[in-house]
Order: C-alpha cells, then sequence, then structure tokens
C-alpha cells in the first residue's frame, strides 16, 4: 500500500527553531549565527567584539564544539553568560540544542546572544536554529576560493566577513577573486573586512551589528 | 555529515506515517531533496538504512527526488531558477535573491505492508 505524506523532514528542528526565535523575540535579544570553517576565528573575533559593543550591552554566547569547553573558558571572563554545547559526533547545531542552552539564560536581561556554529563550511547552513541573522566567516589562510566552493553557503548570509587581513601582505589572497564571485553569489549581503588581531575593520562591524537592534 | 540528522527526521516521519496506517512493515520511501541543502545521496542512503535499524523501516528501499532550485529577486521581483554556484538575476544582474524552493526535504510517500485483517476494517 502506498501511503502519499508530504511533510517536512525537518519539521521537528524546524518548530524549535521558530520556538526559539519567539523567544528570543520576546525578550527582545538579538541572535547571531555565526557560520565558518574551524579556525577561521570566529572565537577571537568574539572576545574582540563583546568588549567593543560596550560594558552595558550584555552578551551570551553559545558554543557549538564536537569537545572541549576551551572556547568557551575564552569567552567566559567577557561575556555575561557562557554555555558551551558539545556535540559530540555532531557536525552541526540543531535547533534543540540551543533551545536548551538559551532556556539556561536571562534573555531578558540581554542584547544579543551569539550563537557559534561547530566549524563546518556544509552542514550548519542546512539546520534552522532561530537565530535573527547568519554572519559567515571567511580567513584569509582559507584561500581566496571559498566563496566559489561554498557557495549555498555564503548566498545565505546575511553579513560575510573576510578575517585575519592582517595576513594579507604575507599571504597571496586574491581579493579581486573573493569579490567577483561574491558578485554571483549575495550581493545583499554587506562584506566587511577586519582583524581581530590589529582591529582594522572591527568598527564596521560593531556598526552592522548595532544596526541589527534597530530591526 | 549532516545526512544523518536527515535521516533521523526522515525514520520519525515514516514512523509516524506507517503507525497512522496500521502499518506492520515499510518498504519504501520516497523523499525529495533540495538541491541547497547539499544533500549526497549516497551518504542520506548509508545514514537511512543505519538509522532504520530495528525500525519498521528496517530494509526499506529510499528513493531520493532531487528538486531544483528556485529565486525570486529582491529588486525586480523576477522569478529564475539559479544554478547551485550563481545567483545571478538574469533581468538586474544583482545576487540579491530569496530562495523559494531547492530547502526543502519533504518525505513524499511510504510504501507499507498492512496486515489483512487491519487492511478490512
Amino acid at each position: 500500500m502506498k501511503v502519499r505524506v508530504v511533510e517536512n523532514v525537518l519539521k521537528a528542528n524546524d518548530a524549535v527553531a521558530s520556538a526559539n526565535r519567539g523567544r528570543m523575540d520576546q525578550a527582545r535579544v538579538v541572535a547571531i549565527n555565526l557560520m565558518s570553517a574551524p579556525g577561521s576565528g570566529k572565537t577571537t573575533l568574539l572576545e574582540r567584539t563583546i568588549p567593543a559593543l560596550g560594558a552595558d550591552v550584555r552578551c551570551a554566547v553559545l558554543v557549538g564544539d564536537l569537545q572541549t569547553t576551551r572556547d568557551a573558558e575564552r569567552l567566559e571572563p567577557l561575556a555575561a553568560e557562557t554555555i558551551q554545547i558539545n556535540t559530540g559526533t555532531g557536525c552541526h547545531l540543531t535547533a534543540p540544542q540551543v533551545a536548551e542552552g538559551i532556556g539556561r539564560l536571562e534573555l531578558e536581561r540581554l542584547a544579543y546572544v551569539f550563537i557559534e556554529n561547530v566549524g563546518n563550511m556544509v552542514c550548519p547552513a542546512a539546520f534552522d536554529l532561530g537565530e535573527h541573522r547568519r554572519v559567515v566567516l571567511l580567513s584569509v589562510p582559507e584561500g581566496d576560493d571559498k566563496v566559489a566552493k561554498y557557495p549555498t553557503l555564503f548566498q545565505q548570509a546575511d553579513a560575510i566577513l573576510l578575517t585575519k587581513t592582517d595576513l594579507l601582505g604575507v599571504l597571496d589572497f586574491d581579493m579581486g577573486r573573493v569579490r567577483d564571485d561574491l558578485s554571483r553569489i549575495n550581493t545583499a549581503a554587506p562584506f566587511i573586512e577586519l582583524s581581530a588581531k590589529s582591529g582594522q575593520g572591527i568598527d564596521q562591524w560593531i556598526e552592522w551589528l548595532r544596526g541589527q537592534r534597530r530591526l | 555529515m549532516h545526512e544523518l540528522s536527515i535521516a533521523e527526521g526522515l525514520i520519525d516521519r515514516v514512523s509516524a506515517a506507517a503507525r497512522g496506517h496500521c502499518a506492520s512493515r515499510v518498504t519504501e520511501v520516497t523523499v525529495s531533496v533540495g538541491v541547497m541543502r547539499l544533500v549526497v545521496p549516497e551518504a542520506l542512503q548509508i545514514a537511512f538504512g543505519a538509522v532504520a535499524e530495528g525500525t519498521m523501516a528496517e530494509g526499506a528501499e529510499l528513493q531520493i527526488v532531487e528538486q531544483t532550485a528556485k529565486a525570486v529577486c529582491n529588486r525586480c521581483g523576477g522569478a529564475f531558477e539559479p544554478d547551485i554556484g550563481c545567483y545571478l538575476c538574469p533581468s538586474c544582474g544583482l545576487a540579491d535573491v530569496r530562495i523559494t524552493a531547492g530547502n526543502e526535504i519533504i518525505l513524499e510517500s511510504v510504501v507499507c505492508d498492512v496486515p489483512q485483517e487491519e487492511a478490512v476494517r
């Protein structure tokens, strides 16, 4: 017997994601999902970002990693609240994991929730977590061909950050190639060049983040 | 390997559908997968087989139907079918789009065995 079903396979994840978003909307918190390859500088960027937003802007970070609490330990002194989510073997965060994380936060007292996804350029893109904005990082040492190789991740980004620009003079990195690829993949998202090490471009990133609270 | 999470969701939906029809066993499952989800069919097959073990869908055949992407330009409202690596609107030449299809993962149908006495009811 053949049964026609027509049902969203990720219904369970998507329903929890919508609930997460609703919960954060109610608390007037902006949730930012940071996605990139491992080692592109998500944690270092947050170490720069949280103090730069100002002492009165309370931030929480949910950090997704397969193992260890190292990232959470780095962010703990800076963020109002930090929660490490260990996915074990999971290569991406899911909405229920984020629900569990935000359930432990005092959302009403926060301005931003940063969700540092598991370093991976494929799997995280398929899962709505209930975030308001998706930010994709690309670091200079990863090379100038990443945008073309992982187009779907960059296509759905609300902002694209080129990190570690202090290495631009050291490595062969063709900025023209990145811009050219982005011109076919995503012309709507701002492209911000920055270095968490030197501080270059951080102002522009902070300004973009502040802008998201007014929407 | 997000195919594993997808397979888990799929088995959940399949089991619910089969139970709803008083089935005893599922023999075939058809799922449509949007190209934007970057699902590797072989990986989904392996994950599905592993997750199905011990469920009604153990040993079921999985049919994967790929769905193309569709986009609407945020500037001019024009609809088009983008290539996965290029989202340029053919009218305005900008890549500022809303993806309207290609992200879905839909359980389309299941083929199942229904015991005789249940089928008569």
